[in-house]
């Protein structure tokens, strides 16, 4: 215990004990002890239902926790309102309505750089939309016109804007054309690479376990499992027994569906 | 359509736009019809009355009108600080109501029901405290003018109607070109998301509330001068409100605006055709035409 | 106790029930169904006016008059006011659920101006009198005719009572419980929403209207400033202070709130200097007013809270770690 406590304490994130869901007695997330080290690309799989989306949520302030405690570069964050998380170093990209479809895409970007210094702002903003030059083309169009894979673009832009900690990302393949997919994973990776941590919720199994670097598998609210990306993706028996009887072999075939 | 009803239906539409801009603020953010924004102008107009005799009443001499308008400096001064009053009644009555409604989770129409209760209790207080009589700025009789093609308006109307499209502006330059109207347009469309990404909902609810009471109050006080002042003034006004609401898109500024000066042009059309007596049935029409062939009004989004 | 104040107790009574009618068909709309109906006012209108032609003897320059018996004006006033709901369901209860507010606000509104502008149907601000009151033979003996009136409104409102006790447990009643609480649950057993709810919110406006005919054949004479939004105010808060989604609640709502609106007016008569009524008499709207609002803040349920104690389950706003929000894609994957 003294251990897990010591390494909350200097970890990007960790949970301790999280129980989380949307009702206080139907609790989804059900007691997860979680630690992402410096510079890890985490990936967290399960089967539908398993409490995947609730747990990252959980952690970004969108559904409440009922237990447990969540702590970020060694700061509890538990009681932080959801608007304090981001100033704190926590991006979070949702899976779903992750952008503001009736502002522009310079709006969208201008929103999350308020919390920074005025000084700052203008040279992020830039920074991203060099980064992105699909963006870049046309910032003063409106988001929700976007493609979905330009959409995904434009809510990571935003979460890396603020030069966060941790990023996390629920699903963020969801609804992508291959191409569209692959691009964004590539892109993960290099986020990664320059140093910050990334959580990430996947479907998309085989493809998830070829760029993270640990996997977890949530089973019923539950951490039941914990390995190194590559011993999972060799493990015939993982698919089997935590993914789900029928659609094990689809998902780690690559063909996981939304 | 002659000049003078497009005159007539200018000011009515100025009014209504400038207190539907508040309202359609309010709806698209806190996501409830608020059915004591007419309250919030009934309001705006006695507090601008009560503060303007009191400032008259200390410094005697600022009561003169300002030539060629009716309006002393003393109203205009207390205008000011009624739209801070105006303000801070629709931050009490948020703090006390609706923040409590919200807290606890209630349903959008539980928060709506309150509001007409609040409605009931504010325009009531108002008769207890001013009586129902009607109550005026000034005794000044203007003469109106001559303007091109016929028309004459007073100084006052003229004031009025630039004043109108002033605020309208200056909201919409707040809305697209600060941080702040930005954050606003974020919780209007996803509080959520608004939260994500470091946006204090708490914070810009507050900055809702005051726009939108600063802004009733500057309709309320106009409508005061150009009519009446009387404790049914809001609540005859909230159904053109909705209206102008409804037909500019919930959440549109613009929209409010022009919705405004539409159902203003519609209602003085019909004083001109049916006559005065229906003038209140104007906006219902034009809600139920809204409704049924564009729910979503002129610059809506699809809910 | 003297035969007049048993005759005040009956009179009371009955006005109380009549509000008990209008009370129960808004219990149908929003106790029932969730629909949020801000222009009781105007449904009430329809239905008395639509009666009072029906049944009053005829006047020279005016429509209507037409005579016909009183059973024959409450369903007209019935099936009018039942179609003007189904109407404005029709037009709004596909869109959002606060349009439905804002029509049925400008209903009523409208309606009130149509009563006081067409003097040739309405009578215009001089309202229309001399409506037959049931037992009007017995109008010389004023206990016998407060006592048999006052049978015959427990009558209708023991009857509609029964009659929608029955209709809740009913299979209609049942989807329309159903569709409030999980709307998509409901859709995907081949409930239309839509459908149930506008025959709901006609159901209730058809009552309104037989409660506002009882009301004008009781009284014998209306006017448009019976009908103000002051009415639909003193109906919700019978509903609201009763319990809302209770039949037998709304019942004690409407006896309950008369009982003090009457009482209060009573006392303000008695204590306010004589030019000082209509200010007494705001500041009795004002208190009803935060009452009304207090009850939404501390107690919702009412006095008697539905049956099944089902509460509304729509997360529109929630709250956690601080702010307020709606949800967003409630998955759990």
């Amino acid at each position: 215990m003294t251990a897990a406590v010591s390494a909350a304490s200097s970890a990007p994130l960790a949970t301790r004990g999280l129980v989380a869901g949307y009702e206080p007695d139907l609790p989804i997330v059900k007691g997860i002890d979680f630690t992402l080290a410096p510079g890890e690309f985490v990936t967290v799989l399960g089967p539908n239902g398993a409490g995947k989306s609730t747990f990252v949520k959980a952690i970004a302030g969108l559904v409440p926790v009922h237990g447990g405690t969540l702590h970020l570069s060694g700061e509890e964050i538990t009681d932080e309102p959801r608007h304090a998380l981001v100033r704190k170093g926590l991006a979070f990209v949702p899976q779903t309505e992750n952008i503001f479809a009736t502002l522009t895409i310079r709006e969208n970007l201008q929103v999350a750089a308020a919390i920074l210094p005025k000084a700052e702002r203008q040279q992020r903003i830039n920074a991203m939309l060099a980064a992105y030059p699909d963006l870049a083309s046309r910032p003063g169009a409106i988001a929700g016109g976007l493609s979905g894979g330009q959409r995904q673009m434009l809510a990571t832009a935003r979460a890396l804007l603020v030069e966060p900690k941790v990023l996390i990302l629920d699903e963020p393949s969801a609804g992508l054309s291959p191409k569209a997919v692959s691009e964004m994973f590539a892109r993960l990776v290099e986020i990664n690479r320059s140093g910050v941590p990334i959580l990430l919720v996947e479907q998309n199994v085989r493809a998830a376990l070829a760029i993270a670097s640990r996997a977890v598998i949530l089973v019923d609210g539950l951490l039941r499992h914990d390995a190194p990306a590559a011993d999972l993706a060799a493990d015939p028996d993982i698919g089997r027994l935590f993914l789900g009887a029928h659609a094990d072999g689809a998902a780690l075939a690559g063909e996981g569906t939304p | 359509m002659s000049g003078q009803i497009l005159l007539e239906g200018l000011l009515a539409g100025a009014m209504i736009g400038l207190g539907a801009v508040g309202l359609t603020l309010t709806y698209s953010i806190l996501r409830f019809a608020n059915f004591a924004h007419g309250e919030l102008l009934s309001w705006g107009a006695y507090l601008s009355l009560s503060l303007s005799l009191a400032i008259g009443a200390v410094s005697g001499a600022s009561l003169a009108p300002l030539d060629p308008f009716s309006v002393s400096a003393a109203l205009i001064l207390a205008g000011l600080l009624a739209m801070a009053l105006t303000a801070v009644l629709a931050l009490a009555v948020d703090h006390l109501l609706f923040a409590r409604l919200r807290g606890r989770g209630a349903t959008a129409i539980i928060v709506v029901m309150a509001s007409f209760g609040a409605s009931m209790a504010l325009r009531s207080l108002l008769e207890f405290l001013y009586t129902s009589k009607p109550a005026y700025y000034s005794r000044e009789l203007q003469i109106a003018m001559p303007l091109p093609g016929g028309i004459r308006a007073t100084p006052d109307q003229l004031l009025l109607i630039g004043l109108a499209f002033v605020a309208v502006i200056a909201v919409h330059l707040l809305l697209t070109r600060t941080d702040l109207g930005r954050a606003m347009r974020a919780v209007s469309e996803n509080p959520a998301l608004a939260g994500v990404v470091g946006i204090d909902t708490a914070k810009i609810v507050r900055a809702v509330w005051i726009i939108g009471g600063a802004l009733a109050c500057t309709a309320g006080t106009m409508s005061g001068l150009l009519v009446q002042i009387r404790p049914y003034m809001g609540f005859d006004l909230l159904l053109p409100l909705f209206a102008a609401v409804i037909l500019g898109g919930i959440g549109s500024v613009p929209g409010a605006m022009l919705g405004g000066l539409i159902v203003g042009l519609c209602e003085a059309l019909a004083v001109q055709t049916i006559g005065a007596e229906w003038r209140a049935a104007v906006a219902f029409a034009v809600i139920t035409v809204v409704l049924v062939l564009r729910p979503t009004g002129l610059f809506g989004r699809a809910a | 106790m003297s035969l007049e104040f048993l005759a005040y107790c009956a009179f009371f009574l009955t006005v109380a029930l009549t509000y008990a009618v209008i009370v129960l068909g808004l219990n149908v709309q929003w106790g029932q169904t969730g629909l949020f109906n801000v222009g009781v006012a105007g449904f009430v209108a329809v239905g008395a006016y639509v009666s009072a032609l029906l049944t009053s003897p005829a006047v020279e320059g005016r429509f209507g008059g037409l005579d016909l018996p009183i059973l024959v004006g409450w369903l007209g006033a019935f099936v009018a006011a039942g179609l003007l709901s189904a109407l404005i369901g029709w037009m709004t209860i596909r869109l959002r659920a606060d349009y439905l507010a804002i029509s049925t606000f400008g209903i009523a509104v409208t309606v009130q101006l149509a009563v006081l502008n067409l003097e040739d149907v309405t009578g215009g601000p001089f309202g229309i009198s001399l409506i037959p009151r049931p037992f009007g033979d017995l109008a010389g003996r004023s206990l016998a005719f407060s006592l048999a009136n006052l049978a015959l409104l427990v009558a209708v409102v023991f009857g509609l009572y029964l009659m929608l006790q029955h209709l809740a447990k009913s299979p209609w009643g049942r989807a329309l419980r159903a569709i409030r609480e999980d709307e998509m649950a409901a859709e995907a057993l081949g409930k239309s929403p839509r459908r149930f709810r506008i025959e709901a919110f006609a159901l209730g406006g058809a009552i309104m209207g037989l409660g506002g005919a009882a009301q004008a054949h009781f009284i014998g004479f209306i006017a448009p400033e019976n009908y103000l939004p002051m009415l639909t105010f003193q109906v919700w808060a019978m509903l609201i202070v009763g319990g809302s989604g209770n039949n037998r609640g709304a019942i004690l709502g409407a006896l309950l709130v008369w009982a003090l609106w009457a009482a209060s007016s009573a006392l303000v008569e008695a204590l306010a200097p004589a030019g000082e009524q209509a200010r007494a008499a705001s500041l009795q709207t004002v208190i009803i007013g935060v009452a009304l609002c207090a009850i939404l803040l501390f107690r919702p349920q009412g006095l008697l809270p539905e049956p099944g104690g089902a509460r509304r389950r729509l997360p529109f706003l929630r709250r956690w770690r601080g702010t307020p929000a709606a949800t967003t894609g409630s998955d759990r994957t």
